[in-house]
C-alpha cells in the first residue's frame, strides 16, 4: 500500500466519504476522501479532488482533480443540490420518525 | 503574484508588529478590527502567538523558543509562574487541570488559553527571566534544536551549543531574516547519537571531521508536512566548527532569495531542493551566498547514531533515565506523557532542579524533560522523590515512547484528539501488552492530521488522525504506519492499515506486538522485524480488534468548541471573552462587556 496521496486534515471538504471503483473487470467499493479547493493566492479554477482508501488490482495508487471552471462548479454544486433535496426526500418517506 | 501572507508581511512584519500588540493589548480584543484579524494573527505569528481555533476565539496559544531546549536556572520556575496566572481558560482539561505548559517537539515550550490583553505582562515576565517568543512561529527561524544535552553530553564530538548560541544571537535576535517565503527548520548535532533529528529539518549541521579539524556536513531540505514527507539531502559540505554561521546565513539568504513566494504550499525547502537538486543547490551557495571556498563533506558519525533509531545497539533512543556527563555529574531524563505537565508540577520540577542540581533543564525533541548536573551522591535522593512517580527516569516502554501533537483540542488542522488520547493508549498498552523483557524502547507517534507535528513519519507505530465509519456513525480513527525511524538509514513508516477506528487502534499495537515476539528472529527489534516484511505482509499485520480500552472521544471532537467541556456543541462556546473569560457581549443592542 502507498498510502494516502492527499494531504488530509480539519479543512478538508469530506474526509469520510464512499465509492465505487470502477474498471472495465468490476467494480470495488470502499472510502475516500474529497476536497473542494482553489489556489490560495490568484485562483484561476476550482480543484475538486478525490482519492479512493484503496485501488483494485492493477489500479496505482492516485488522486484525481478535477479543474473547473466557475460556472462549471456552479453547475456541479446546483446538480449536487439537486440530488440531495431527491434523496432527502425519498428519505423521509421512508424515516419512521 | 505573491501571496497576500507576503504583502501583510511587506506591510508590517518582525519586531514592527510589538508595538501593535501592544495597542491591542491595552485596547482589548475587540480592538482589532475584524476585517483585518487574518493579517493580523499571521503577524502575532512572528511574536509566538497563534490564534487558537473556531470556538475559542480571542485566546492564543502562545510558543517559547528555548533554543536548543535549554532552560537556565530560574526559567522553568518564571514559566510555571506565567502558566498558573495567565495559561488558564473557561474550562479544564479533565486529564491535565487548569493549566499547563506543553514540551514540544521543537524543545519549546506551549501555552495556551492566553489573552492578547495579558501578552504585555507575559513579555515583561518572561523577558525578565531572559525567556523570548520572538520568532517561535511565523515564517522565520524556528527554534534551534539539537541534541538536549549538547555541551554536557560525554559522546559530543563538537561543541554544538556554542553554535545554538551562535545562531541565536546572530539570526534569531534581530530581524535579519524576519521575513522568510516560509518557516526555517534548523538543527545543530554535535554528539555522535544523531539526537538533534537533523534528518527532518530545513538545514541540518551534523558532526564531522576533514583533516583533522572538527566541525559539521551540512543537509537541506528535510520536512514532514503535507504528506510530503523528505529526509534532508546532502550537500557535499564540510564546515569548520567555527564558520559554521557563515554557511548558516549564506543557506538561509539562499532560501529567502529562491523560495517560492507564490504559493505557501509550494514554500518549504524541501521542494525548493526537489526541484533543483543538491548540486544546483551547492552551487547557487558557493556563487551567490558564501565568499569562501566550501569544503566537501567530511567523514560523519551516522554509523553511530542512534537516536529514534530503533536499533539494537549501545547508544540512546532517547534522553530518559539516569546517564552520565563529561563533567562527572549526571543528566536525569524524566518521561513526560505526551510533553504535557500541570502547573504545579512545573514549578516543584523547578524546585527540584535547584535542589538536586543546578536549576537548569533541558527540553527534548520526545516531549521529555532533563534535569541536569546532578551530582553522585544526590541521585538516590533526587530519584525517591514523588514527582518522579509521575515522571519516570525508567518508565515501561509505551510510556516512554509517546508523543502526541496538540490536536482538535486547540488546533484548527486536526482532524481528532490527540493528547488526551495517547495518554489513554499508553496507559492501556502499559497494563495489557508485554514488549520482550529486553527491549526498553517502543514508539508510537500520534498526530492529529498530516501536518505531522507529532512526527508520525519516524516511529515504530505511527497514528495519523481521519474518520471511518462504526455502527453507521462516523468516528474519529487513524491510519496505521510502521517501521518509520531515523540512525544511520534513516526511513519513513509504511502506511499499512487505514482508517482504525481509535477505540481499535491499541488492540492493533497489542496484536502486532504479539505477532513481533512469536516471530522475530532472536532478539531483533521491532523496526528490524518490521523492516523483514513486504508491505503486503505488514497490512496482514495490523489487526484492528475492540479490547477492554475505552474511547470517550470517538465523536466528532473538531465540531466542538472545546472536547472536554460538559456542553460542547458549538454555540455554547463563551468565546471570545473578556481578559477573564468573560463572553463578550457580540449583539448590537448589549451592554459593554464589563473590563
Amino acid at each position: 500500500m502507498v498510502g494516502r496521496l492527499m494531504k488530509v486534515n480539519a479543512y478538508t471538504t469530506l474526509d469520510l466519504v464512499d465509492c465505487k471503483t470502477r474498471t472495465a473487470d468490476g467494480e470495488t467499493t470502499g472510502l475516500g476522501v474529497a476536497n473542494a479547493t482553489s489556489a490560495r493566492e490568484d485562483p484561476d479554477c476550482v480543484r475538486f479532488q478525490f482519492e479512493a482508501d484503496g485501488q483494485p488490482e492493477g489500479v496505482a495508487a492516485h488522486v484525481d482533480e478535477l479543474e473547473l471552471a466557475p460556472e462549471q462548479a456552479r453547475e456541479l454544486a446546483g446538480a449536487l443540490e439537486t440530488h440531495a433535496d431527491r434523496v432527502d426526500a425519498a428519505q423521509g418517506d421512508d424515516a419512521s420518525d | 503574484m505573491p501571496t497576500d501572507v507576503e504583502e501583510w508581511k511587506d506591510d508590517i512584519y518582525g519586531t514592527d508588529i510589538r508595538a501593535h500588540i501592544e495597542r491591542f493589548a491595552e485596547e482589548g480584543w475587540d480592538s482589532i478590527p475584524d476585517e483585518e484579524r487574518d493579517a493580523w494573527f499571521e503577524r502575532f505569528k512572528w511574536y509566538g502567538l497563534y490564534h487558537q481555533r473556531a470556538g475559542q476565539e480571542s485566546y492564543f496559544m502562545m510558543r517559547i523558543g528555548t533554543p536548543n531546549g535549554v532552560l537556565e536556572p530560574g526559567q522553568l520556575r518564571v514559566v510555571g509562574e506565567v502558566a498558573r496566572e495567565y495559561a488558564t481558560g473557561p474550562v479544564d482539561n479533565p486529564e491535565f487541570g487548569d493549566s499547563w505548559a506543553d514540551f514540544t517537539t521543537r524543545q519549546s515550550i506551549q501555552l495556551h488559553w492566553i489573552k492578547v490583553e495579558d501578552v504585555v505582562d507575559v513579555w515583561d515576565e518572561l523577558e525578565s527571566a531572559g525567556l523570548s517568543t520572538v520568532q517561535a512561529c511565523g515564517d522565520s527561524w524556528r527554534n534551534i534544536v539539537g541534541c538536549p544535552v549538547a555541551g554536557k553530553d560525554d559522546h559530543e564530538h563538537v561543541d554544538a551549543l556554542e553554535t545554538v548560541h551562535e545562531f541565536q544571537s546572530e539570526f534569531k535576535e534581530n530581524d535579519r531574516y524576519r521575513n522568510m517565503p516560509r518557516k526555517w527548520k534548523v538543527a545543530v548535532t554535535g554528539c555522535v547519537e544523531g539526537c538533534g533529528q537533523g534528518e527532518i529539518n530545513d538545514l541540518a549541521f551534523d558532526p564531522a571531521t576533514k583533516d583533522g579539524v572538527k566541525g559539521y556536513n551540512v543537509r537541506v531540505g528535510g520536512g514532514l508536512a503535507r504528506n510530503e514527507p523528505r529526509l534532508a539531502r546532502d550537500i557535499d559540505v564540510f564546515v569548520p566548527h567555527e564558520k559554521a554561521a557563515t554557511v548558516a546565513d549564506g543557506m538561509s539568504a539562499l532560501f529567502e532569495a529562491y523560495g517560492n513566494r507564490e504559493d505557501r504550499y509550494s514554500a518549504r525547502m524541501k521542494f525548493l531542493v526537489d526541484e533543483w537538486g543538491t548540486e544546483k543547490v551547492r552551487e547557487t551557495l558557493q556563487d551567490e551566498f558564501v565568499d569562501f571556498e566550501l569544503q566537501s563533506a567530511g567523514e560523519g558519525f551516522r554509523d553511530s547514531y542512534s537516536y529514534n533509531a530503533g536499533r539494537e545497539n549501545d547508544g540512546h533512543d532517547d534522553h530518559v533515565g539516569v546517564h552520565p556527563q563529561a563533567d562527572g555529574r549526571n543528566y536525569v531524563g524524566l518521561n513526560v506523557l505526551v510533553g504535557r505537565m500541570g502547573t504545579e508540577d512545573v514549578l516543584e520540577l523547578a524546585a527540584l532542579a535547584d535542589e538536586y542540581g543546578s536549576g537548569e533543564v533541558r527540553l527534548t525533541q520526545r516531549q521529555n524533560v532533563i534535569v541536569t548536573d546532578v551530582l553522585d551522591e544526590d541521585l538516590e535522593d533526587l530519584l525517591a522523590e514523588d514527582l518522579l512517580v509521575d515522571y519516570e527516569p525508567d518508565p515501561s516502554p509505551f510510556m516512554r515512547g509517546s508523543i502526541a501533537c496538540t490536536g482538535t483540542e486547540f488546533c484548527s488542522l486536526s482532524i481528532v484528539e490527540t493528547k488526551n488520547r495517547m495518554v489513554r493508549y499508553a496507559r492501556h498498552l502499559r497494563d495489557n501488552v508485554e514488549l520482550p523483557d529486553e527491549v526498553e524502547d517502543f514508539h508510537v507517534h500520534l498526530s492529529g492530521c498530516t501536518a505531522s507535528c507529532a512526527q508520525p513519519q519516524i516511529a515504530d507505530v505511527s497514528l495519523r488522525g481521519m474518520k471511518t465509519r462504526k455502527d453507521g456513525e462516523p468516528v474519529e480513527a487513524f491510519d496505521l504506519g510502521l517501521g518509520g525511524g531515523l540512525g544511520e538509514n534513516p526511513r519513513f513508516a509504511d502506511w499499512v492499515g487505514e482508517r482504525i477506528p481509535a477505540d481499535e487502534v491499541p488492540g492493533a499495537i497489542g496484536n502486532v506486538v504479539e505477532t513481533y515476539k512469536r516471530e522475530r528472529e532472536g532478539s531483533e527489534t521491532f523496526r528490524d522485524f518490521v523492516e523483514r516484511h513486504d508491505e503486503d505482509a505488514l497490512e496482514d499485520l495490523v489487526e484492528p480488534e475492540e479490547t477492554s480500552y475505552e474511547d470517550p472521544m470517538m465523536h466528532n471532537t473538531k465540531r466542538t468548541w472545546y472536547p472536554y467541556a460538559e456542553d460542547d456543541d458549538m454555540a455554547a462556546s463563551p468565546a471570545p471573552t473578556d481578559r477573564n473569560d468573560v463572553p463578550l457581549d457580540q449583539g448590537d443592542d448589549a451592554a459593554p462587556a464589563d473590563d
